[in-house]
C-alpha cells in the first residue's frame, strides 16, 4: 500500500514536470523545466525529431502548451492548432475568420494559448476572446472583449487563475485606453476589468491632463503571473499614447510602464510600481514577472525580478510593490540613479525632438516581451539583451480612432550602427551579471532554462533585407559557465521563446522558425 | 462560354481599379512634407533630386507609379532594395504620396550632358567593364550598374566616380580576415553572423569562413575602386554613359 502511494506521488510529479502548462511553464515566470533527461552533457547530440509547418506567412511567436501528451498552439493571426507532440501530427485546427481591417502595429502575431481541463482559451487580433474544446476545437463560446476598429486587438497568451480565464489586450499604438479582464471559463462571463488608466476622480487620475486618458494605452499584452500564496495577479503594462510626443499627456501617465498587482478575486490593485514615469521612448513594462522567495539582504522575502525595456534589472517587493533594487544590465543613457522611493533620475536632453535624439536603449529596448528565466539550481536570472541606440524623433500627435496614435516613428535601426545581442547571467541579489554569451546580432526571442542546466536560446533570427540583421541559430549554452554547448541553423525568423516537456518519457525542446515549429530530442 | 468571359473581364476591371489618394489638400501635403524631410530626404535628397536613393523628381517610378503602388511601397518598403517601411498610419503615408507628386520637376528626367556613345568606349578602355557588370557583360567585383541611370541621379552617379567612397554599398564593405595559421583572406564582406563570415573572395569566388580560427578581422567600409583617372570631359562623357542606363518600368 504504502509502495504504491510512493509510486503514485512519483508518477505524478512526473507529471506534472513532462507537462508545460501554461505560457511561462509556471505561475511564477520562470520559464525553467525541471527536466533533465537532455543535460550539458548529451545536448550536443540533439536532433530535429520532427518538424511542423503552419500554413501561414505572419511570424510565429507563440509558445505551445503541451499537457499529457498533447500540444496546443496557436497559428498566427488567431488559430488553435492540436497536435500529438510525440509526432507533430495535427489532431485538429480551429480556423478564425476575421475582418479585413485589423489594427496591430507589428503584425497579426499571436503568443499563445491557455489550457484548462477541456477547454482552450485563444485571445484574437479582432479583440475576442474564444473558448474551444480541447478535444475538437469546436467553439465553446467567443465574446468580444473590445472594439477592434478603435486599435484593441489580443495578441498576448491569456492566463488561467483559478476558475478564471485572464487576458490583456494590445492597442498602444493606437491610443487605446488600456486593462486586464477576467472572464468566468464556463461561461466567458466577464468577472472583473482593471482599466490599467484610472478615469478622473480616481487615485491616479492626477497624473493626466484634461481628456488624454481615454486615449492613453497602457496596454497589457504579455502574460503576467500569479501568486497564488498572496492570492495576487501581477501583470506589466505597456507605453502610454501617443508613443513618442509626450505633450498631449503631462505628468506621470499611471499606470503606464508598470508593475500592477491585482486581487485575483475582485481585481483591486493592491500595489504598483512605474518603472518609467511619462515615457516619452516607447519603453513598455511588458516582460513577464519572475516571482522568488529568497533572502534578501539578511531576511527571507517575497520577490519580484523584472528585467525591463529600459535597461535596468529591477527588485520590487512582491507583498508591498517596494522598490528594493534598480541596476543596468545594457548601456544606458537617460538614467542618473534612483531616489529612496524609485523613481528614476532622468538625464537631461534625452526626450524626442523633431531632429532626432540618440538615447540608449534603441526605441526596441535593452530587453522586449521575450522571456526572461530564473534556475533554481543556479540562482541566475538569465535574458536577452540588446546593446543598441535609437533615434528618436518627435512629431505631430493626433488622435483618430483606428490610426495609429504614436507622435512620429524612431529610427530602430541604424545602418552603420546595427548593435549587437547578447545572453546573460545575473546575480539577482545584486544584478550584477555573472557572464554573457555575445551574438552578431540581436535577438527577438528569450531563453529557457533546465534542471539539466542546459539554457536555450537564439540568435537574432528576424529575417529583413538587411543581410547582418538575418541569422537563425537555436543553440545551447551551459547554464552555469554560458559556455555553448550545441547549434544549430534553422533557417528562418525567430521570435518566440523556447518550451520543453517530456511525452513517453522523451524529453522535447521547442523552438518555431521562419513557419515551422522545430521540435528537438535526443536520438 | 460567353458568361464566364465577361465576369473575368469585370473581375479584371475591379482588380484595376485604382485607389485614389483621399488626402490631397494644402494642409496634406505641408503634413507629408513634414515627414519626407525627417524621414526620407537623408536617401532621397530634400527635393527629391536623389542621392543615396532614386531620384523622386523625375515623375518616374519604376516600381509602380499609381497612388496605391506609392502607398505601398512606402508602408511595405521594397523587397530587395534598401527601401525600409515605414510605421506610419496609412493617412500619413497618403499625405507623404501628395507631397512626393509635387516633387516632379519639368526636365528632370533630361539626359545629363555628354556623349553617352563616347562615354560606353571609355567604360570598356578604363578598365570599369572589369569590376562592373552592365546587362550581363562584366565582372562582379562592383555593383552591377545595368540599369544605374534609374537608381542614382547624374550628380550622386558623377560623385561616386570622382569618390568612390562617397558611398560604399555595405555588400562592397571588404572584409580582411588573417586566420590563426597565418592564412590570410581578403574579400567582400557578403554576409556574417554569429559563427561565420561569408566572402566573395577575388580569387577563390564564395567562402565561408568560420570565426573562432580568425586571429584578425577587420572590416574596411571604404570602397575597393580607385580614383577616376581621366580628364574632364571623358568623366562628362562618362556620366552620360551611365544615367543612359534605364529600367523601363513594369506595365501596371
Amino acid at each position: 500500500m504504502k509502495l504504491a502511494i510512493i509510486l503514485a506521488a512519483t508518477a505524478a510529479l512526473t507529471f506534472a514536470q513532462a507537462n508545460w502548462p501554461t505560457y511561462s511553464g509556471a505561475y511564477n515566470g520562470w520559464r525553467h523545466s525541471q527536466l533533465d533527461q537532455i543535460n550539458r552533457s548529451n545536448v550536443d547530440k540533439l536532433k530535429v525529431a520532427w518538424v511542423y509547418q503552419m500554413p501561414v506567412t505572419e511570424r510565429i511567436e507563440t509558445t505551445p502548451i503541451v499537457i499529457d501528451g498533447i500540444m496546443y498552439l496557436s497559428e498566427p493571426p488567431s488559430n488553435v492548432v492540436a497536435l500529438d507532440a510525440e509526432t507533430g501530427r495535427p489532431y485538429w485546427r480551429y480556423r478564425r475568420n476575421l475582418p479585413e481591417k485589423i489594427n496591430v502595429c507589428c503584425g497579426q502575431v499571436n503568443r499563445g494559448v491557455a489550457v484548462s481541463g477541456d477547454r482552450v482559451f485563444v485571445g484574437t487580433v479582432d479583440a475576442h476572446l474564444v473558448a474551444l474544446h480541447a478535444k475538437t476545437g469546436a467553439v465553446l463560446w467567443d465574446i468580444p472583449v473590445a472594439d477592434s476598429k478603435t486599435g484593441y486587438s489580443l495578441t498576448g497568451a491569456p492566463l488561467i487563475v483559478k476558475d478564471m480565464v485572464i487576458t490583456g489586450v494590445a492597442g498602444g499604438e493606437y491610443g487605446v485606453r488600456g486593462f486586464l479582464d477576467a472572464y468566468d471559463m464556463k461561461t466567458g462571463k466577464r468577472r472583473w476589468r482593471f482599466w490599467t488608466i484610472p478615469e478622473p476622480g480616481q487615485p491616479g487620475s492626477n497624473t493626466w491632463t484634461g481628456d488624454a486618458w481615454k486615449h492613453g494605452g497602457a496596454p497589457t499584452w504579455v502574460t503576467g503571473a500569479f501568486d497564488p500564496e498572496q492570492n495576487l495577479i501581477i501583470w506589466g503594462t505597456g507605453n502610454p499614447s501617443p508613443d513618442w510626443n509626450g505633450d498631449v499627456r503631462p505628468g506621470d501617465n499611471l499606470y503606464s510602464d508598470s508593475a500592477i498587482a491585482l486581487d485575483a478575486d475582485t481585481g483591486k490593485l493592491k500595489w504598483h510600481y512605474q518603472f518609467v514615469p511619462h515615457d516619452v521612448h516607447d519603453w513598455d513594462a511588458t516582460q513577464v514577472p519572475v516571482l522568488v522567495d529568497a533572502d534578501w539582504q539578511g531576511k527571507p522575502r517575497k520577490l519580484v525580478y523584472w528585467a525591463h525595456r529600459n535597461g535596468f534589472f529591477y527588485v520590487l517587493d512582491r507583498t508591498t510593490g517596494e522598490f528594493l533594487l534598480g541596476k543596468a544590465f545594457a548601456t544606458q543613457t537617460w538614467n542618473n540613479g534612483f531616489t529612496k522611493e524609485g523613481r528614476p533620475i532622468r538625464k537631461p536632453n534625452i526626450d524626442p525632438s523633431p531632429e532626432g535624439t540618440y538615447v540608449w536603449p534603441g526605441v526596441q529596448g535593452a530587453t522586449n516581451w521575450y522571456s526572461p528565466s530564473y534556475s533554481p539550481k543556479t540562482g541566475f536570472f538569465y535574458l536577452t539583451a540588446w546593446e543598441n541606440k535609437g533615434l528618436y524623433r518627435k512629431g505631430d500627435a493626433e488622435y483618430i480612432p483606428g490610426n495609429r496614435f504614436i507622435g512620429s516613428v524612431p529610427e530602430i535601426d541604424l545602418p552603420e550602427e546595427p548593435g549587437w545581442g547578447a545572453i546573460r547571467a545575473l546575480n539577482p541579489k545584486t544584478g550584477e551579471r555573472i557572464w554573457e554569451h555575445k551574438m552578431h546580432t540581436k535577438p527577438w526571442s528569450g531563453v529557457l532554462t533546465t534542471a539539466g542546466n542546459v539554457l536555450f536560446g537564439s540568435t537574432g533570427g528576424w529575417i529583413s533585407r538587411e543581410k547582418t540583421a538575418m541569422e537563425s541559430y537555436f543553440f545551447a549554452l551551459d547554464a552555469e559557465s554560458g559556455k555553448e554547448l550545441w547549434h544549430i541553423n534553422l533557417g528562418g525568423t525567430m521570435a518566440s521563446n523556447p518550451m520543453t516537456f517530456s511525452v513517453k518519457g522523451k524529453q522535447m525542446v521547442i523552438m518555431p522558425a521562419g513557419s515551422g515549429v522545430f521540435a528537438f530530442a535526443l536520438p | 462560354m460567353k458568361t464566364p468571359i465577361l465576369l473575368v473581364l469585370l473581375l479584371t476591371a475591379i482588380a484595376q481599379a485604382q485607389i485614389k489618394n483621399p488626402h490631397t489638400t494644402k494642409e496634406d501635403v505641408a503634413a507629408g512634407a513634414r515627414i519626407f524631410r525627417s524621414h526620407c530626404a537623408d536617401c532621397h535628397g530634400i527635393t527629391g533630386q536623389g542621392g543615396k536613393g532614386p531620384a523622386l523628381n523625375t515623375g518616374q517610378f519604376f516600381h509602380g507609379a499609381s497612388d496605391q503602388a506609392l502607398l505601398k511601397n512606402i508602408s511595405d518598403g521594397i523587397e530587395g532594395t534598401a527601401m525600409p517601411s515605414q510605421f506610419f498610419s496609412p493617412d500619413q503615408i497618403w499625405q507623404v504620396v501628395a507631397f512626393v507628386r509635387t516633387l516632379a520637376v519639368k526636365g528632370s528626367a533630361t539626359a545629363p550632358p555628354g556623349n553617352p556613345q563616347n562615354g560606353a568606349k571609355l567604360f570598356r578602355e578604363k578598365g570599369c567593364i572589369n569590376c562592373h557588370l552592365v546587362k550581363g557583360e562584366g565582372g562582379v567585383n562592383g555593383p552591377e550598374l545595368s540599369f544605374i541611370g534609374s537608381q542614382r541621379p547624374a550628380d550622386a552617379i558623377r560623385k561616386s566616380i570622382e569618390d568612390p567612397n562617397a558611398q560604399v554599398d555595405q555588400a562592397y564593405w571588404q572584409a580582411d580576415i588573417i586566420l590563426e595559421n597565418s592564412t590570410p583572406y581578403k574579400g567582400f564582406l557578403m554576409n556574417e553572423d554569429t559563427y561565420n563570415v561569408q566572402l566573395l573572395h577575388p580569387a577563390q569566388g564564395l567562402l565561408t569562413l568560420p570565426k573562432r580560427n580568425f586571429r584578425k578581422f577587420e572590416i574596411k567600409k571604404t570602397s575597393a575602386m580607385p580614383a577616376f583617372n581621366g580628364n574632364p570631359a571623358e568623366l562628362q562623357d562618362l556620366v552620360a554613359y551611365l544615367w543612359s542606363l534605364q529600367r523601363t518600368r513594369r506595365p501596371e
